[in-house]
């Protein structure tokens, strides 16, 4: 709260400044200020250093044999083309997208959310119920999916527990220890899945709606899910373009709650390309072959990135800015 | 008048529209919702105060008395992992905010060539996700021997910071009128005095912002720290946590309330800075959504 003071203060002393300051801005539009540099010389050598050197080691070395701290032999596309048989490498990719896919898929129920928390009439409850939403969020990720595996877990774990105590023993599963079952558990972690962006988005989206659509919908007679067909979702299209490549990009990058709760088992049921990617690199010493991995993972990001980069400059009020 | 008339009968219907749209089954809905959502951490929250005995009696329901010794037990473990986070956390923000303050200042306020192309340099990192870089990182971190040390922990993050703080404040800065540079500048100021006296109070949003997004990241960060420390003094408490939970075997209460105190900070900035914290989640400053 104490922020927005400075927003109030500056245009008073604008106000005063304005006929003082006129003649004097030329002069510093012809200055070329050759301290501009110094000023950007530890950003660019931090950004030099820790970001651009690794980015271009890792795709230089995708087309070697590289043996850090040892001899490394150039081995031209031989990773890419290893890759591509890789049968565990596409097995991943094929885990990843079910794992997009029920991730769109989950969010009817954010998007139910918002739709019940609009309805509120009292701003407050709104802020009440909305906070209450999202408190999940604030929880360490590495903590939220230690809590998730001791819920899975197949003796003390809260779902088996329950199943008993309501008689359905039968149903009681090693949910992260059956391959069939592994995937999907993790998955459902984090359910109802509603304290993430998407959730933000749409009841961001929803609460920009002018009141008067709402009341003119009302008035003509329309009711719930006519509204949210008619007018909430084509309202919520530019929203749900940028979600879905920021999902991509995201499930790109998956794999540290597989890594806690299953490392990728059982049977590989749960890798991700990050998972193997490491393996690849940490087990099995392959480093140059890790490295054509996650080549192959920048520029599928590159490429989703450049896609929202794109959507956003086509359409600039979207809710959401900086991404 | 005739605007009245017209308007009169249409609001009858409609606030009896709206009184019974929402009742209570709104509200039952979205309490339920909220409940299956809290449940687990409430769940983590009462076993963190029962013994085993406990646990085994009254699986469900709390159990008194509330043993409050497990956070002892827990905290004694939890703490260097928390120092560690915390120290991190510090020196990171201190970098970045100084880097991208001083590298922000420069791209809003400065003209010279070539100064779009670096920009372009700046925001093009964003598209490089740190889990693409990280072999090639461990590899050059591993050369300069920083593994196994604070740094390698720090001197990434702060780099990795500092591009989208860099973006931030120059975008910040830009909004600051240039006739408050001026007039000070008419009044003698420097330089380094404009940075001190202006940019550095008027910026402190971004700092807040930047700084909050440091510390969520050093709390959910895992594969680097996981890959590059081995030494379990060093570990912050994403990976530190994995740890404990191995120590801490079946002793469900000490182990959820390690799990309840590695969560508390966030949850404290949570509490009391959320415009920020959600502003930053969606990766810019508040009020700007």
């Amino acid at each position: 709260m104490a922020i927005q003071t400075p927003d109030r203060v500056v245009p008073d002393t604008v106000a005063i400044l304005a006929d003082t300051t006129a003649p004097r801005r030329p002069r510093r539009r012809r200055s070329i200020s050759w301290g501009a540099y110094l000023g950007l010389a530890p950003l660019a050598i931090m950004l030099g250093v820790f970001c651009y050197y690794p980015a271009a080691s890792g795709i230089f070395h995708s087309f070697w044999n590289w043996n850090p701290g040892g001899e490394s032999t150039f081995t031209g596309l031989e990773n890419y083309a290893t890759m591509m048989s890789d049968q565990l490498w596409w097995e991943s990719f094929k885990n990843l997208g079910i794992i997009f896919l029920f991730g769109v898929v989950s969010w009817v129920i954010p998007l139910a959310a918002a739709e019940l928390l609009i309805s509120l009439r009292s701003e407050r409850a709104q802020f009440v119920y909305r906070t209450l939403l999202i408190v999940p969020m604030a929880f360490p990720g590495v903590v939220t999916a230690l809590i998730w595996s001791f819920l899975y877990q197949p003796n003390d774990g809260v779902i088996n527990t329950f199943l008993k105590s309501i008689g359905l023993d039968a149903l009681a599963q090693n949910w992260l220890g059956d391959p069939h079952l592994a995937l999907i558990s993790l998955l459902f972690i984090g359910f109802p899945f509603i304290a993430g962006l998407p959730f933000l988005m749409f009841y961001s989206t929803l609460q920009n709606v002018p009141k008067e659509i709402f009341e003119a919908c009302s008035l003509d007679g329309v009711n719930r899910m006519q509204r949210l067909f008619l007018i909430d979702l084509p309202l919520m299209g530019r929203q749900v373009q940028l979600l879905l490549v920021l999902v991509i990009i995201e499930t790109l990058q998956y794999g540290f709650v597989a890594y806690i709760l299953t490392s990728g088992g059982p049977d590989n049921a749960t890798t991700v390309p990050v998972l193997h990617m490491l393996s690849e690199a940490f087990n099995g010493g392959n480093w140059g072959y890790a490295a054509a991995l996650s080549t192959t993972l920048f520029v599928l990001t590159v490429v989703f990135s450049t896609i929202v980069a794109v959507a956003k400059r086509r359409d600039s009020t979207t809710n959401v800015k900086g991404m | 008048m005739s605007a009245a008339t017209i308007e009169a009968p249409s609001r009858q219907p409609r606030t009896r529209v709206k009184r019974r749209r929402s009742g209570a089954p709104i509200h039952v809905a979205l309490i339920a919702i909220v409940a299956v959502g809290l449940l687990p951490y409430l769940f983590v929250l009462t076993t963190s105060v029962k013994t085993n005995e406990q646990f085994a009696t009254s699986y469900w329901a709390p159990s008194f008395p509330l043993h409050f010794e497990n956070y002892a037990t827990a905290w004694n473990q939890i703490a260097p992992f928390m120092l560690v986070s915390v120290v991190v956390a510090a020196i990171s923000i201190v970098g970045i905010v100084a880097l991208s303050l001083l590298s922000g200042y420069v791209f809003a306020r400065f003209q010279f060539p070539g100064r779009r192309f670096f920009f372009t340099l700046v925001i093009a990192l964003l598209m490089v996700p740190s889990i693409a870089s990280l072999i090639p990182l461990f590899v050059m971190m591993r050369d300069l021997g920083l593994l196994n040390t604070l740094w390698v922990l720090i001197v990434p993050r702060i780099a990795g910071g500092a591009v989208l703080g860099t973006i931030l404040m120059k975008t910040f800065i830009e909004g600051i009128p240039q006739e408050l540079f001026d007039a000070a500048r008419v009044d003698g100021a420097g330089a380094g005095r404009l940075f001190r006296s202006i940019m550095l109070p008027l910026s402190l949003p971004v700092v807040g912002t930047v700084s909050l997004l440091t510390v969520i990241g050093v709390w959910n960060d895992f594969f680097w720290p996981l890959l590059t420390v081995t030494d379990n003094a060093l570990k912050p408490v994403s990976v530190g946590l994995l740890f404990f939970r191995g120590q801490a075997g079946t002793d469900y209460g000490a182990m959820f309330a390690g799990y309840m105190i590695a969560s508390l900070p966030l949850l404290l900035l949570f509490l009391f800075l959320s415009k920020y914290f959600l502003a930053g989640i969606q990766g810019g400053l508040p009020g700007s959504h």
